[in-house]
């Protein structure tokens, strides 16, 4: 090619080079990143609207399980994503073994996650709530806490075994450090999205004493 | 990337976001009207969120053109949904 | 980078399955689309057919119908339930599997990455994954015939409560469920098809292909996948939380109290019009899917043939920018006699007003591109005109609905029907055809008749406007849609002579699709052979042979040198400048 790379670097949508500088993986996964948060957001908003909509809400989560459990999810997530970022640095510095080791505590902390929550859900399932209706009132907080919560952990879900397939490969010599950047960037996003599902799900649902 | 990439910024930052999620737990707590309670909280997430974003996943160290591509478009569709509220509790017969 | 570095040229694969079936290769891709849309567009129109014969002929027993639907059709006496179930089908179907499918993801994947000079698209396995899924959607949807109780009766928009209750009709059990499933893949797919084209259009441009030289069919393509990315997710999220109600006794969109089949429901709580605000959040941004690609063709092939620049390439970008962003703004313009906030529905009404600013952009750049052109009247260019007389025709019907005071009285009439038909349905439909008349020499090796070609645009032409200028006045007259028949209701007894005349006409232009299609089957295996660049125009997809080889440039990738539209330039021996051209 006659263009030479500076010239590149100066213009970088004049084509024949990637304008951001990254590979086609790691822009497609945020594009779909942003479809997703779509999703969860239409979840998030149809929430809102329903319980504006409701005479009366529920507020059934005490400080302890309820809050306590999802404080500590959260921070298990928070940790998780770190230790990611972790992964992908060794990775990027061509330590595979660091990383594999890294990616294995991320995942631990995805089953953690989901091991809390499953937990939850089932002493919120023993005190009677299910999708169509809770001791507490308006059916419609357990339809939307499960099914927020539910695509949530399936995503969480989705993760652990797409980060098991990168560390397996990775353990085997293969992925580049971008495949695993990318796969980085799906497990903040799952972060990011618990970020907003806490405090609307549970903290806008405290039992104040 | 290059090698040896500093650890103490993002250590930082997870820090930081530990703090914010206690900062809304207590929050949640306090006697306030719902509206402000919730624009509190969401404030609050906002600001974690764009840090997840700008440190663990990378966007702050992209292109801008990236940030632009993405960001301001979802931003966008997801204030449009607030056109639903002024409807919430209507055409929804309730007494049975 | 993991890809392995590139090989000079690369074959198609042997097997016939990895070469036709499961292709990674986006010209195959693109032409299974095309087929799937073509054979998608033939449901459509028969059921079009049996609803219109239906509807002037409602006592009338068909065999056929028998045949067809044994319980729908019983004696061959058409139910209402039928005709309904009919009338989603044929909706669904044109929307998404036709009007979704076709411009987009058809000539799309085949000639995106020609165009821009790539050797594919970004993701060649999600894009076949991306088409199998849509196949699957179309199997599933089409499937909800067959199951008891057949098809649904809620129309493409499936609006609840009934839409909720699998007891409020025959076709709304399993087909109900059935046709979520369907538009929840259809989702899924597109979601994967836009991820797809958007990364395409970012990173694998080819050399000195800027953004401002692309031509406009690859803004109309990167516009609306973008459209697609932002609106789809949002459709899949209302169609799970549709399937929950009716699958896990959730409420989302059931109100408390209700009574269907004087039965009490034990739903309560949900919002009809949530699920209205979400569907229309996808669905308006949905009409700008099936028309965006059109218009950058229209463009496109305006220019080619009055061998002159599009007029305003700029605006013709920002118009369609702009058109992308409003359109997300006026869903609302759907509900205005849903019992919505009176106040948000000023607001949608000026937006959408607002929304004939970059559409009259356009039709005026369009007029500019012509004027003073050495017009050449080939087919493709005859359907690109009608395609503007179209969007012009059906735009102004836009207006009048788009009044809350207007569309209380016009809302749910034929009125609505004809507009919807003329501006999304056959203004996009005319796209199609122009885009294959245009590239068919490209994809096939081969030209396509054209004295047949024009005579199915003169034909088809006139016909569109015989059956849906009269429907108009039949919904000014107060014609209710969705009746399966009209026999009970006196006032509409007058309008019986323009039915009948709607219906005529419809079966005639119906006729004349099968001019399209002996031309289109006669041309691929005995047209006359066409050339590399048989219109003489500027695009990349031009320099490479006819139909292109499987690597697309023979591992050598352009170079790009000029804009798209470089016809007609002073001082050269030809009237037009290639791209690739120094």
């Amino acid at each position: 090619m006659s263009v030479s790379k500076a010239a590149v670097l100066d213009r970088p949508w004049a084509g024949g080079t990637r304008p951001f500088a990254m590979g086609s993986k790691k822009l497609g996964m945020w594009l779909f990143i942003v479809s997703d948060t779509l999703t969860f957001a239409t979840l998030l908003i149809v929430y809102t609207y329903l319980r504006m909509a409701a005479p009366s809400w529920p507020t059934p989560f005490h400080f302890s399980p309820g809050i306590l459990f999802a404080t500590v999810m959260t921070f298990v997530l928070l940790a998780s994503s770190f230790t990611m970022v972790l992964g992908v640095r060794a990775m990027s510095e061509g330590d595979r073994k660091a990383a594999v080791r890294w990616i294995g505590a991320t995942m631990t902390g995805g089953l953690l996650f989901i091991a809390l929550h499953l937990t939850e859900w089932r002493s919120l399932i023993a005190e009677g709530m299910r999708p169509f209706s809770n001791p507490w009132g308006d059916p419609l907080f357990g339809a939307t806490f499960f099914t927020i919560t539910g695509l949530h952990m399936t995503h969480v879900a989705a993760g652990v075994l797409y980060l098991g397939v990168i560390a397996a490969g990775v353990a085997r010599g293969r992925f580049s450090a971008e495949d695993v950047e990318v796969s980085g960037l799906y497990w903040h996003f799952v972060d990011l999205v618990w970020m907003f599902v806490f405090p609307l799900v549970y903290l806008m649902s405290v039992s104040l004493p | 990337m290059t090698a040896h990439v500093p650890v103490r910024p993002f250590a930082l930052v997870l820090g930081l976001l530990l703090v914010l999620t206690v900062a809304e737990v207590v929050l949640a707590y306090f006697h306030v009207p719902p509206a402000m309670m919730l624009t509190a909280l969401l404030g609050l997430s906002v600001l974690k969120a764009g840090y997840i974003m700008a440190y663990f996943m990378h966007l702050k160290f992209e292109r801008f053109g990236l940030f632009l591509l993405l960001v301001p478009a979802t931003v966008f569709c997801i204030l449009l949904f607030l056109g639903f509220l002024p409807d919430a509790g209507r055409g929804m017969m309730e007494g049975a | 980078m993991s890809e392995p570095a590139a090989v000079p040229v690369h074959h198609a694969p042997r097997g016939f399955v990895r070469r036709y079936i499961f292709s990674t290769d986006h010209k195959v891709i693109g032409l299974q689309y095309f087929f799937l849309a073509l054979f998608s567009v033939l449901v459509g129109m028969l059921l079009s057919l049996a609803m219109r014969y239906h509807l002037t002929n409602p006592d009338a027993k068909v065999r056929l119908f028998e045949m067809l639907w044994p319980d729908g059709a019983a004696g061959g006496l058409m139910t209402p339930e039928l005709y309904l179930s009919l009338m989603t089908i044929h909706g669904t179907i044109m929307v998404f599997f036709v009007l979704t499918t076709a411009p987009q993801s058809g000539f799309g994947n085949y000639f995106l990455p020609l165009q821009i000079g790539a050797e594919d698209m970004a993701f060649p396995v999600l894009n076949m994954l991306s088409f199998w899924t849509t196949f699957l959607a179309l199997v599933v949807l089409l499937a909800a015939f067959f199951v008891e109780g057949g098809a649904p009766l809620g129309g493409w928009t499936a609006y609840p409560p009934l839409s909720a209750i699998p007891a409020a009709g025959p076709g709304q059990g399993m087909g109900m469920t059935l046709w979520i499933a369907s538009v929840g893949l259809f989702c899924v797919a597109s979601l994967m098809g836009a991820i797809n084209f958007i990364t395409t259009i970012i990173d694998l441009r080819c050399t000195g292909m800027t953004l401002a030289r692309m031509p406009l069919t690859v803004w109309g393509w990167f516009v609306t996948a973008i459209i697609s990315l932002l609106a789809f997710g949002v459709l899949l999220a209302a169609a799970v939380l549709l399937l929950l109600d009716r699958g896990a006794g959730t409420s989302f969109y059931v109100p408390g109290g209700l009574i269907v089949n004087d039965r009490l429901l034990d739903h309560k709580g949900g919002s009809p019009l949530l699920w209205q605000h979400l569907f229309w959040f996808f669905g308006h941004p949905e009409v700008y899917i099936a028309i965006l690609p059109g218009m950058g063709l229209v463009s496109q092939v305006l220019s080619v043939f009055a061998r002159k620049p599009v007029f305003g390439y700029k605006a013709m970008v920002t118009a369609m920018l702009a058109i992308a962003v409003l359109g997300f703004v006026v869903w609302g313009h759907h509900m205005f006699v849903s019992g919505m906030s009176p106040y948000s529905a000023i607001a949608f009404s000026v937006l959408t007003m607002t929304i004939g600013v970059p559409s009259a952009i356009k039709t005026f750049n369009w007029i500019g591109t012509l004027w003073g052109g050495s017009i050449r009247f080939e087919t493709p260019l005859l359907f690109a005109a009608g395609f503007v007389s179209l969007f012009v025709a059906g735009g102004i019907s836009g207006i009048f609905l788009g009044q809350p005071t207007l569309d209380l009285y016009l809302h749910d009439t034929y009125f609505v029907v004809a507009h919807f038909h003329m501006i999304m349905g056959v203004a996009a439909i005319f796209g199609i055809f122009a885009a294959t008349y245009y590239w068919f020499p490209k994809m096939f090796g081969r030209s396509m008749h054209s004295a047949l070609g024009k005579a199915h645009f003169y034909l088809t032409f006139i016909g569109v406007y015989l059956i849906f200028v009269p429907m108009h006045s039949v919904g000014l007259a107060g014609n209710p849609r969705r009746y399966p028949d009209f026999k009970e209701f006196e006032f509409l007894a007058e309008l019986g002579g323009a039915h009948t005349f709607i219906s005529l006409a419809a079966y005639f232009t119906a006729a004349v699709q099968l001019l399209f299609l002996a031309n289109l089957f006669w041309s691929m295996w005995k047209g006359r052979p066409a050339a590399a660049n048989p219109w003489e125009a500027t695009t990349l997809e031009w320099t490479v042979a006819s139909p292109p080889p499987h690597d697309n440039f023979g591992g050598v990738t352009p170079q790009v040198h000029q804009g798209a539209y470089e016809y007609s330039v002073p001082g050269r021996s030809r009237d037009y400048v290639m791209q690739s051209e120094p």
